[in-house]
């Protein structure tokens, strides 16, 4: 049974992967997952100098989500590499980054130094956060914008480069296309979808930022529609993420043509769960007697 | 696994206490729990709170009703539940001399363990416990034989002293000299507590903000101190009282 992935250069002994923003730096994680066997660790997004993230609220519960202005708290590059990254490597956890700063240079600049260290697997290029020169509109909004960042991230990206699209745009398979034709190794999807939360009592935006980022099984069927979505546009691996939480889900995200998928706020909701969905996906594998994921690839687009 | 022996017990207007047993290594006091109101997906998010008490493997936790996942947990049946714990760092407990424990509200709950434990090392334990009043107290015999000294407060003078915890403790503070002050409950109570706190005795308070995840990996709950953001469920819940900035503690 194979149960492997490829991205780029890269294999993923599973698909099964844990998103970028709530797997902290793996320590934390790993009192609950062996993170050497699951597929891949997406550590929180990252920039040069540490970053403090958002003051005052950061969290709130939605019906079936979670809605988070967090900010891109992160430790900067400098301890990322001394402090954070050893334990992962000691862990023989595939590590992969995801690179979260607000300007083009910045972002090059983390891609350039990322790729060249030892340790890190493979690079996400997050294009959802705020670009400051453009007004903090997110670099993955807007085409041209996109591009540049895109073209200069892999002209320096030595490793497998995953960009991480923005689901709050029109047509998103159009960013995935660009991606591919650029020569990203795979995209991910989807980020949080921005959303609102107001204190009925104080009259007031509940989150200093105002707007905040929704996640959790309430986005899961916008995640599958624009992983089914991209998949007919693209070639490239799609990571695949937005509301999993069971095997049930993994399975409805492969099939809409996702090669990985990533586990974001279930494991806020259930430390273990990534552990446990790797497992249970063999288990799947054997019963229905599959002996490789690209038998149910895609499979809703077979119809 | 952990295991729910009972209903849920009234022990007070609003507020319940929950028996539960589990496997568990040692507990200590200001540790919490973190539990799952269910298994769908709403409400998502475990709920946090104080381990009240700790005797071997069963533990007690005070549960105040305020939204839809308390409303459930404070009517589940006995059996199983998908619980976490114990989690977070929990209080200095050491042969101090002279402590004081000032508790609001909920937030008394985590200080019974706590009085507790304090005694067996040797300490002298006063205890200020502030309720809203008389019908919101809980468990007040368990903390009254618990420790050395203890006060009632409460806002509208129903039960004990009539007014603020802090004003009660200024007197107590100005009488007697603590080498330790513990503090959980309303921020303003707990900062109060902080400010008043005789110079030199160390002050840890036990915060209970919003919590995302109750494991350290969501960044969701951090708290300002002059150290900088720290995360309340891995770096606390318990904290320095001295280093938090309260002006910036969220909502
Ligand atoms: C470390 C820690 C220990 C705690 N210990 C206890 C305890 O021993 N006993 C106890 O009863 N409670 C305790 N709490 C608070 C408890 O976790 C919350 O009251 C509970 O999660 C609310 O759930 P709910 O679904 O009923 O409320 P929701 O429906 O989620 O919310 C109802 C209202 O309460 C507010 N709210 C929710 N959670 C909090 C919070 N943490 N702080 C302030 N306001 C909040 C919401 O904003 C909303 O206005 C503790 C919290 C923490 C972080
Ligand atoms: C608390 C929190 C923090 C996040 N931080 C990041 C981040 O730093 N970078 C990033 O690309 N995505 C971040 N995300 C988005 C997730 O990686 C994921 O794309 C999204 O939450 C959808 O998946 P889910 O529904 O499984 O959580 C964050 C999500 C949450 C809930
Ligand atoms: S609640 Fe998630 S880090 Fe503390």
């Amino acid at each position: 049974m194979d149960t492997s992935v490829k991205i780029g250069s890269l294999t993923l002994k599973n698909p099964i992967t844990v998103a970028s923003g709530t797997a902290g730096y793996g320590e934390e994680l790993s009192r609950f997952v062996d993170i050497s066997k699951i597929g891949a660790v997406f550590t929180k997004g990252l920039s040069m100098k540490p970053r403090r993230g958002n003051p005052g609220n950061r969290i709130i519960e939605t019906p079936s989500g979670v809605l988070n202005s967090i900010g891109l708290e992160n430790v900067g590059l400098d301890e990322f590499i001394e402090k954070k990254l050893p334990f992962l490597v000691k862990s023989g956890a595939v590590t992969i980054p995801n690179v979260a700063a607000h300007s083009v240079e910045e972002n090059i600049e983390l891609c350039s130094i990322l790729s060249k260290t030892p340790g890190i697997d493979a690079i996400e290029l997050n294009v959802s956060c705020p670009n400051v020169k453009q007004g903090g509109m997110a670099f993955g909004t807007d085409m041209c914008v996109f591009t540049e960042l895109v073209e200069q991230a892999r002209e320096v990206t030595s490793c497998p480069l995953i960009i991480k699209l923005s689901p709050n745009v029109t047509d998103i398979a159009s960013f995935a296309l660009r991606a591919e034709e650029i020569g990203a190794d795979a995209v991910s999807a989807i980020n949080t979808l921005l959303g609102m939360k107001i204190d009925i009592k104080s009259r007031r935006p509940h989150f200093a930022n105002k707007v905040a980022g929704l996640s959790g099984p309430a986005v899961r069927p916008v995640a599958v529609r624009i992983v089914y979505q991209i998949y007919q546009k693209v070639k490239i691996p799609i990571v695949g993420m937005g509301g999993i939480s069971n095997i049930e889900d993994v399975l409805e995200f492969i099939m809409a043509g996702a090669s990985a998928v990533s586990i974001g706020t279930a494991s806020m909701v259930e430390p273990a769960v990534s552990g446990k969905l790797a497992g249970q996906l063999e288990d799947y594998m054997k019963k229905e007697g599959i002996s490789s994921l690209d038998e149910i690839r895609g499979a809703a687009h077979r119809v | 696994m952990a295991q729910l022996l009972s209903m849920p017990q009234l022990v007070a207007k609003d507020h319940y206490m929950m028996t539960i047993k589990m496997d568990c290594p040692s507990i200590r006091p200001g540790q919490f729990v973190n539990i799952r109101t269910n298994e769908g997906t709403d409400p998502l998010l475990r709920r946090p709170f104080s381990i009240y008490d700790a005797d071997g493997s069963i533990i007690r936790v005070v549960i105040r009703v305020i939204g839809r996942g308390t409303e459930i947990l404070c009517r589940m049946e006995p059996g199983e539940i998908n619980m976490l714990a114990p989690l977070g760092n929990g209080f200095t407990v050491e042969n101090a001399g002279e402590v004081l424990l000032v508790g609001g509200g909920v937030g008394n709950a985590p200080l019974l363990y706590l009085a507790k434990e304090l005694k067996k090392a040797g300490n002298r334990v006063t205890y200020i416990y502030c309720s809203r009043g008389k019908n919101y107290i809980f468990g007040e015999d368990e903390f009254r034989s618990a420790v050395d000294e203890f006060l009632i407060t409460t806002d509208d003078g129903s039960a004990g002293l009539r007014g603020f915890a802090t004003e009660v403790a200024a007197h107590v503070i100005s009488d007697i000299k603590f080498s330790r002050i513990y503090t959980c409950g309303p921020d303003p109570m707990m900062e109060k507590t902080v400010k008043l706190a005789n110079p030199g005795a160390k002050v840890e308070v036990s915060v209970e903000n919003y919590f995302g995840c109750g494991v350290g990996i969501c960044v969701g709950c951090t708290v300002d101190t002059t150290d900088g953001y720290v995360r309340a469920c891995v770096d606390g819940p318990v904290l320095d009282g001295r280093k938090i900035i309260w002006k910036n503690m969220p909502d």
